[in-house]
Parts: C-alpha cells; sequence; structure tokens
C-alpha cells in the first residue's frame, strides 16, 4: 500500500468535485495545520496559534468553507441545495480530523446549527439573508455554536424521539415579535466567547413533550442577556472551546426562531443528529488514517528481536487488525454520508426517521468504540514512545475519546440503535 | 459515597500483614487529607502544587526508604515478604496521584535489587543511600530493554533490545547509549539504573549518576499523564561509573519487571478506585431518560458492574501476584523464570483491567468525565501513561512470548 488513501472507500460515492475539494483542503491542511498541531494543547485558551489557522480555512482570504452552506444568491456555495452535503461533510470533517478533531469540531459545528435554516427543503430565506453577510463577507473565521447540553444532563435533550424536549429548561417566551430566552448552557462547541452566532434549543412550555413546543432559535452572541464563561480545561480537544452560556432575558426577533412549532423539532431530528453522526464519523476516521501514518512509519523503523515491529507475526496480527479497522470504517463513514446523500432519492429514507437515526448512531457509535480501542491499542505498540506528544497518537487519543461521549453518549447511541432494530417503545 | 472502598473490594485481610496495617492506613489518611479531598485546587501545575506533599509522604511518614534495611533506615520491609504490604501502600498513593506513586515506584524496583534479602548488596547501598535517601526528594529513572532500531542489531532481552552497553575494566565501568528513553522522569532524575549490556552481550545494570561526566540528557517531553513528573531522553558518552554501581548478578533485570509490575499495578489500581468513588456519586445523583436516576438504569448499571469487577478482579490478581513474590524462596527468587512471568502477565492484566474500568466508566460520564475539573480524565491519562511504559514496545506482545516461552517451553521467540 502507497498511502493512506488507498484505505477502502466506494469509489463512487465520491464525486469529482469532492475529490477535488477534498486535495485542496488537505494541501492546506497538510502545509499549515499539521506543522503546529503539537502546539495545540498549550495554546488551548488563548488560540494565538489557532485562531488564524481557522482564518485560512473558514475566512474569505482562505478556503471560506464557512459561507459553504449558505445559497448562492446570498453569497454562498450553495451547499444546501447539493445532493453531495452528506459526501461534502463527511470529507471535510475526515481530512481536518486527520490532522486534529478538536479543530474539525471548532469548524464544523459552525455549519452544524445552520444546516438547520440552509438546507432543501427547509431555506429560511429570511435568516439566510440576515445571517449570510456575517458568514460570507469575513476575511476572519466566523463560528457558530448548537447550545443544546444543560447543566441537568445533554443525552436527554438529544434524544427527542423519546423525550420530545420535555427536559428542556431553557425557555422561550414570545412577546411581542421578540423571543425572550432565559436559561444555561454548557459546554457547546465554540463557547468561552468563541460564538458569533448561536442556535438554542428552547422549550415554549416547560415540563411539555409535544413536539411543538420545541424552539430552536438563534441567538447572536453579542445580544444582551448572553454571558458565556471561561473555557473548560479538558483532557484534549484544545482547539474547541467550550464554556457556560447563560441567557437572562435575551431578547431576538420573533423571526430568529428556525421555523415554527413542530418543524423545528422536525429539522433538529432530520439535521442535527445524523449529519452530527456523519461528521463525528469523519472525524474519527481522519484521525485513524493519520494513527495508520505514524503507526506505519514506527512499526517499519523500530524492531523487537532484531526485525522491524511489522515483520513479527505476533504484531504483525495487532496492527493488521487496526489497519483492517480502519479499512472497515472508512467504508461505514461513507457509506452513512451516502445515507443522507440519499435522502431525496425514491429508495433514500427521511433523515429524521427512527432507521437514519438508528444506523447513524450504531455506525458512529462503532467507529468511536473501534478507534478508542485502536488508538489505545497502537499506543502501546509505541510502548515508552506512545506517550510521547511527538507521535502524535496520543494527541489523537486523548481527543477522539470524546467523539465517543458527546452527542448524548455511547449509551443513547445504543439505545437509539435497538430502538429502531427491536421496535422498542420504551428505551 | 459514605462507603470505604475496601469495605466494597473485598480481599482477605490475613493477605496484608498485620504489622502493615498501620502504615497502609498513615498513607491512606495522606492521599485523603493532602490531595483527594482537595482535588479541585488541582488542574496543572501538579510538579509544583504536589511538591510539597510528595516531601510529606516521602520524608514524614517515611515512604522514601521503604525499601531499604533497617541498617541504612528503612523499616525493614526489605524482604519479598513486604510485597502484599508493598503493593497495599502503593494502590494507597495511586488514589492520590500517580505520579507520585510511580517516582516511588521506580526508585523502589531499582534499589530492590540491592536492598532486598537475599540479595543485599553493601558495597553499593553504602554509595548509594548518602547521596539519594537525604533530605531532599532524590529520583530515580529506568532505561528498560526495548524498541530496536531498524538495521542495528542489538544485544537482547527477551526479544526487546538492550539499547545501552557498559564496559568494564579494572578501574570501574564504562556506559554507552544514545538518545535512550527512560520509563518515565527522565528530565528528574538524579540516579539511573540503566539495563546495558556487556561484553558477552547479557543483561546487566549500571547506576549512572545524573551528573556524571558524558550524560546529556535531552530536551523535556510532553506526555500524556503523569505530569508532576517530566520525561526527557539521555544519552550516556563513555559514563565513567565506579565499580561497585554495575550489578550483574543474574536475573536482576527481571527482578525490576517483578516489582514494577506489582507495584504500578497497584498505583493503577489505587487511581482506578479512587475513580470509582467518583463515578458512585455520579451515578448516584445523576438523572437521564427525564428523572430516573442513572445507576437504576439497567444499562448503565451493567457499565457500573463492568467497572467494579475490573477493579475487583485485577485488585485479587495483583494481591495474588504480590503473594507469590512474597514466597518467592522455593522458586529461585523474584526473579526466577516463574515467577518474572507471573509478575509480567498479571501487571499486564492489571493495567487492562484498571484501564477498562477508566474507560467504560468515563462512557457514562459524558463531558464531566473529559473535564480536568472532576479529575478523572487525569486518572485515564495516568494509568494509559504507565501501561504504555509497562508495555515497552510492541504492546503485551513481548509479554506474550514470555508467558508462551514458559508454559510451553518455546525455543525460538
Ligand atoms: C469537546 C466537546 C464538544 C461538545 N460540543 C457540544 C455541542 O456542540 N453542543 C452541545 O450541546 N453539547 C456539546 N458537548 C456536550 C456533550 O454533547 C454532552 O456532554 C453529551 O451529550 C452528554 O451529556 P452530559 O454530559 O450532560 O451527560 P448526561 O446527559 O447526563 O448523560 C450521562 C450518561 O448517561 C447515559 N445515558 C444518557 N441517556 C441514556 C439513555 N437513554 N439510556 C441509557 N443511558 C443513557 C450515557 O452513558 C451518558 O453518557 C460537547 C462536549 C465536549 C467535551
Amino acid at each position: 500500500m502507497n498511502s493512506f488513501d488507498e484505505f477502502s472507500r466506494p469509489e463512487e460515492y465520491v464525486s469529482p468535485g469532492i475529490k477535488h475539494f477534498r486535495m485542496v483542503l488537505r494541501n492546506l491542511i497538510e502545509k499549515e495545520v499539521m506543522p503546529l498541531r503539537r502546539r495545540f494543547d498549550e495554546d488551548w485558551d488563548e488560540h494565538k496559534l489557532i485562531e488564524p489557522l481557522f482564518d485560512r480555512i473558514m475566512g474569505n482570504k482562505g478556503l471560506g468553507t464557512q459561507k459553504s452552506l449558505f445559497p448562492e444568491e446570498v453569497g454562498g456555495w450553495g451547499l444546501g441545495h447539493s445532493d453531495h452535503l452528506g459526501g461534502f461533510a463527511y470529507a471535510m470533517a475526515e481530512e481536518v480530523g486527520r490532522a486534529d478533531t478538536g479543530f474539525a469540531v471548532a469548524f464544523l459545528v459552525t455549519l452544524w446549527p445552520l444546516l438547520t435554516i440552509l438546507v432543501e427543503p427547509h431555506v429560511n430565506w429570511r435568516l439566510a439573508r440576515e445571517f449570510a453577510p456575517m458568514f460570507c463577507n469575513s476575511d476572519k473565521a466566523v463560528f457558530a455554536a448548537m447550545c443544546m447540553t444543560e447543566p441537568q444532563g445533554g443525552a436527554d435533550i438529544e434524544n427527542l424521539e423519546l423525550l420530545k424536549g420535555k427536559t428542556i429548561r431553557t425557555t422561550a417566551r414570545l412577546e411581542g415579535n421578540e423571543w425572550v430566552i432565559n436559561g444555561h448552557k454548557l459546554w457547546p462547541t465554540n463557547t468561552g466567547g468563541v460564538a458569533d452566532l448561536m442556535a438554542v434549543p428552547c422549550t415554549t412550555k416547560p415540563g411539555s413533550d409535544n413536539p411543538d413546543d420545541y424552539a430552536l432559535i438563534f441567538v447572536p452572541a453579542d445580544t444582551k442577556g448572553v454571558t458565556q464563561g471561561r473555557p473548560y480545561e479538558k483532557a484534549g480537544m484544545a482547539a474547541d472551546k467550550n464554556s457556560d452560556i447563560w441567557f437572562e432575558d435575551v431578547r431576538v426577533p420573533s423571526w430568529y426562531r428556525a421555523h415554527g412549532p413542530g418543524t423545528d423539532a422536525k429539522v433538529f431530528m432530520k439535521f442535527i443528529i445524523p449529519l452530527g453522526n456523519v461528521g463525528s464519523m469523519g472525524m474519527l476516521v481522519g484521525a485513524m488514517l493519520n494513527l495508520y501514518e505514524r503507526l506505519y512509519e514506527f512499526v517499519s523503523t523500530r524492531t523487537y528481536n532484531n526485525r522491524p515491529l511489522k515483520e513479527n507475526d505476533a504484531i504483525a496480527g495487532l496492527i493488521g487488525k487496526i489497519a483492517g479497522d480502519i479499512d472497515v470504517c472508512r467504508v461505514i463513514g461513507h457509506e452513512a454520508s451516502m445515507i443522507i446523500d440519499r435522502r431525496n432519492k425514491p429508495y433514500g429514507k427521511p433523515l429524521d426517521s427512527p432507521e437514519v437515526i438508528g444506523k447513524t448512531r450504531n455506525m458512529k457509535k462503532f467507529i468511536a468504540d473501534t478507534a478508542v480501542e485502536d488508538f489505545g491499542l497502537a499506543m502501546d505498540v509505541l510502548g515508552v514512545y506512545g506517550v510521547d506528544r511527538d507521535w502524535d497518537i496520543e494527541k489523537h487519543w486523548r481527543d477522539i475519546k470524546m467523539i465517543q461521549l458527546w452527542m448524548g453518549g455511547k449509551q443513547l447511541c445504543q439505545m437509539e440503535a435497538t430502538r429502531y432494530f427491536y421496535n422498542c417503545k420504551t428505551l | 459515597m459514605n462507603k470505604k472502598p475496601d469495605d466494597v473490594f473485598i480481599y482477605p485481610k490475613t493477605w496484608i500483614n498485620e504489622d502493615a496495617r498501620g502504615f497502609v492506613a498513615t498513607v491512606e489518611d495522606w492521599a485523603r487529607k493532602e490531595i483527594i479531598s482537595k482535588r479541585l485546587e488541582y488542574h496543572k501545575e501538579y510538579k509544583r502544587l504536589f511538591a510539597e506533599k510528595r516531601k510529606k509522604l516521602l520524608f514524614d511518614i517515611g515512604l522514601d526508604k521503604i525499601i531499604l534495611p533497617e541498617k541504612y533506615g528503612g523499616f525493614g520491609w526489605n524482604t519479598p515478604g513486604r510485597a502484599p504490604d508493598m503493593f497495599s501502600v502503593f494502590l494507597e498513593i495511586g488514589k492520590a496521584d500517580a505520579t507520585i506513586g510511580f517516582m516511588a515506584a521506580i526508585k523502589s524496583a531499582c534499589l530492590a535489587i540491592i536492598a532486598m534479602e537475599p540479595g543485599i548488596d553493601e558495597s553499593l547501598l553504602d554509595e548509594l543511600v548518602p547521596k539519594y535517601f537525604s533530605e531532599e526528594p532524590k529520583n530515580v529513572a529506568v532505561i528498560l530493554p526495548g524498541p530496536g532500531i531498524l538495521n542495528v542489531e542489538t544485544p537482547l532481552f527477551m526479544g526487546r533490545s538492550i539499547m545501552a552497553s557498559v564496559k568494564s575494566t579494572k578501574a570501574g565501568n564504562t556506559v554507552v547509549g544514545k538518545d535512550l528513553r527512560p520509563t518515565g522522569g527522565g528530565a528528574d532524575a538524579d540516579l539511573f539504573c540503566v539495563v546495558c549490556a556487556d561484553k558477552a552481550k547479557k543483561p546487566c545494570i549500571a547506576f549512572v549518576p545524573s551528573d556524571a561526566k558524558g550524560l546529556k540528557k535531552g530536551k523535556p517531553i510532553k506526555e500524556t499523564g503523569l505530569n508532576a513528573c517530566t520525561n526527557a531522553d539521555v544519552s550516556f558518552e563513555e559514563v565513567k561509573v565506579p565499580k561497585p554501581y554495575l550489578v550483574k548478578r543474574d536475573n536482576a533485570v527481571q527482578e525490576i519487571y517483578a516489582w514494577l509490575n506489582l507495584l504500578f499495578g497497584g498505583i493503577s489500581l489505587g487511581a482506578a478506585i479512587n475513580f470509582y468513588e467518583i463515578l458512585y456519586d455520579w451515578a448516584d445523583t445523576r438523572t437521564i431518560k427525564g428523572g430516573g436516576r442513572l445507576k437504576e438504569n439497567p444499562l448503565c448499571a451493567s457499565v457500573l458492574a463492568d467497572v467494579a469487577e475490573e477493579i475487583s478482579s485485577a485488585r485479587l490478581l495483583g494481591l495474588g501476584l504480590a503473594h507469590i513474590m512474597a514466597q518467592s524462596g522455593d522458586k529461585g527468587g523474584v526473579g526466577s523464570p516463574s515467577v518474572y512471568t507471573f509478575a509480567q502477565m498479571i501487571g499486564s492484566s492489571m493495567q487492562k483491567g484498571a484501564l477498562a474500568a477508566l474507560n467504560h466508566g468515563m462512557e457514562l460520564m459524558g463531558s464531566a468525565g473529559y473535564a480536568k475539573e472532576w479529575h478523572v480524565e487525569k486518572h485515564w491519562r495516568d494509568i494509559k501513561t504507565i501501561q504504555a511504559y509497562l508495555a515497552g514496545v510492541g504492546s503485551d506482545i513481548p509479554v506474550k512470548m514470555d508467558i508462551a516461552r514458559f508454559f510451553y517451553d518455546l525455543k525460538e521467540v
């Protein structure tokens, strides 16, 4: 095998546009992000090193990816209208995740909440026009955040199919032509002062399990009453800042609600969960591709019994398993992206269907569990060098653990998958 | 949690010598008072923040000299019969901070080969004790056999490359080695315990003071965990060490491995037990599915059970190993093939068990387990670091080869 890119992917799934885009992105990532990534951990608070790199990927003077979802009419790339949305999302996550999954999540989460208002057939043109200048006309990186998790728990808020928003404590009250928001969120990617725009799942009637009472409301970060805390210190994912956010009588125009009763819950289920899973898978597989690259170097140049590690039959069994897992996971990741891109085909499934939610949750769980295991194993193959930042694997190991834990955690993935596969009613 | 972990992770109490229980309790008390109860203050800068606490443990409580004969100021635990007591002490330290335990474990394991009965080496103890057991903490780093480099044929210790060599003359010994990676703590080390190959390519052990001429430390290495100490590569450019500093006794390297496996196992299990306590409180108070207690959810309960099972079995295994070491006299000592093999096998199992407990338990804690504030992620990183260090190279394959060699009389691997 000559390159990590030879790990399997169904070639017919990958459009020429995606192939080209991947190469451009890869080039930039390899030249600019990879050489600095080993210093990200120390830059977790200030982002002095990290911030200019985001400008290169997201802002207009760089690749301009932050405008990708916006319709061409308002200055974007029109990805929201594309049949290759899933493929692009997966490709971006894989390419950037190869360098650093914390960097990937910060960049991709900017697009995440925007999916709910920019993807056909749910384009909210008024909001698209209103938010377009912010993202499409900036040389600097502009970030968004998807603020779901609350102090009492994030999993229940994502478990919309079962709990239907009943545990959300952040409230939205309509007063004249303004929403008044009160509540406390924590952990969203791109908080801690990073995000310019936040999407906030709220309830219009606390304790209600009527999806009509679920409101997804956009809040510019500089709105009066929004307070963001200091970023938390974490095990990894240094390129992503996370903090508390308090909403105290925060007033935004009534049209900042994504769509309206019923549809807000629907777009959350359609885009936030399945595409969140696809993005997570892309990041994991990207990191695994880099694991292969670094492991390849180590097992080819270091020895056991005076023979290259890779030529020892028993060690070969281990590293063969790792490569085999990467091969399989990459196929699964691409299949997940196609589940998204088949949505409008006669044989496609609605993205908010239990099938899509259950299957993508399961796929994400499978890849996350496999990645956690393989990175741990690879660190032990490197032994005394496995914990050394310069070999990159340990950093990925710290970072990717969180991908297993976020979006409601492993158990929610298991339950949503089982719910679909066995037609369970109470899980 | 209002129970003592020892009341749930039960083990036969007689497995620990009665006269050692007081000391174990003192160390437990230190762990709780000095570190566990003040956890929230400790997010980073462990090295600075734990310096005084470490000193208290090493000197006020006396851990530093745990391995030394009474004649040298130790408390007479320098027999393999104390292995269960040592395991229990290091487990208590691991609950508080793995690095403090780790550094003490390395010092004890390396010194064990000259301080433990029946292999007491007074000429070397006379040299080392005054210099390295003083009022200020003195650290030892160990350089074990590990990965070799492509196209460089090296002497081997059971398949692992010995990257340092020693030449002995009547005047003394000369140690040579380039960019060697210690098993942690290289930057902080005052004394290196180096597995070298002699002229006959046989493994032996050289003690090399860090201020010896020709010893060069590389730049500090950023590592996953154990951040209260710092590692660095080290090179020996024709470093001269006095004659007694070379230990050529058979099986001395095996002995170091045996002690490291036992004590590192204790530390990782201590960290895992402290994690259990944190997880207990989390599962007791966190609610999911709209109000049910997390621990009462059968899926979560089964994961909680896995955590308890991993820790319980690993602790019993560790104590089992300690007793095998304690009674190793009739088997040829701690470095004999059977005891060495069991130490490697059980040591590797204990690390896997402790890490599995953390990995699975963290799955129930969402972001909390990932935030420095909860101290869980620190235990997770520390245990992983110990596991990777102990593996040395090739994951558990070298250990598996040791096991297969012993159980099946292999001749070639
Ligand atoms: C780097 C990073 C980025 C993040 N990004 C975001 C973001 O962009 N937006 C955001 O809103 N949050 C974000 N989070 C938060 C994260 O998504 C949540 O922590 C996660 O969803 C779990 O929520 P929780 O921590 O509140 O745990 P809880 O909701 O309390 O869940 C704890 C555990 O309970 C179990 N559990 C939950 N539900 C069930 C069930 N139905 N059945 C069985 N077991 C169950 C699971 O084991 C779960 O891990 C991020 C966190 C980090 C560290």
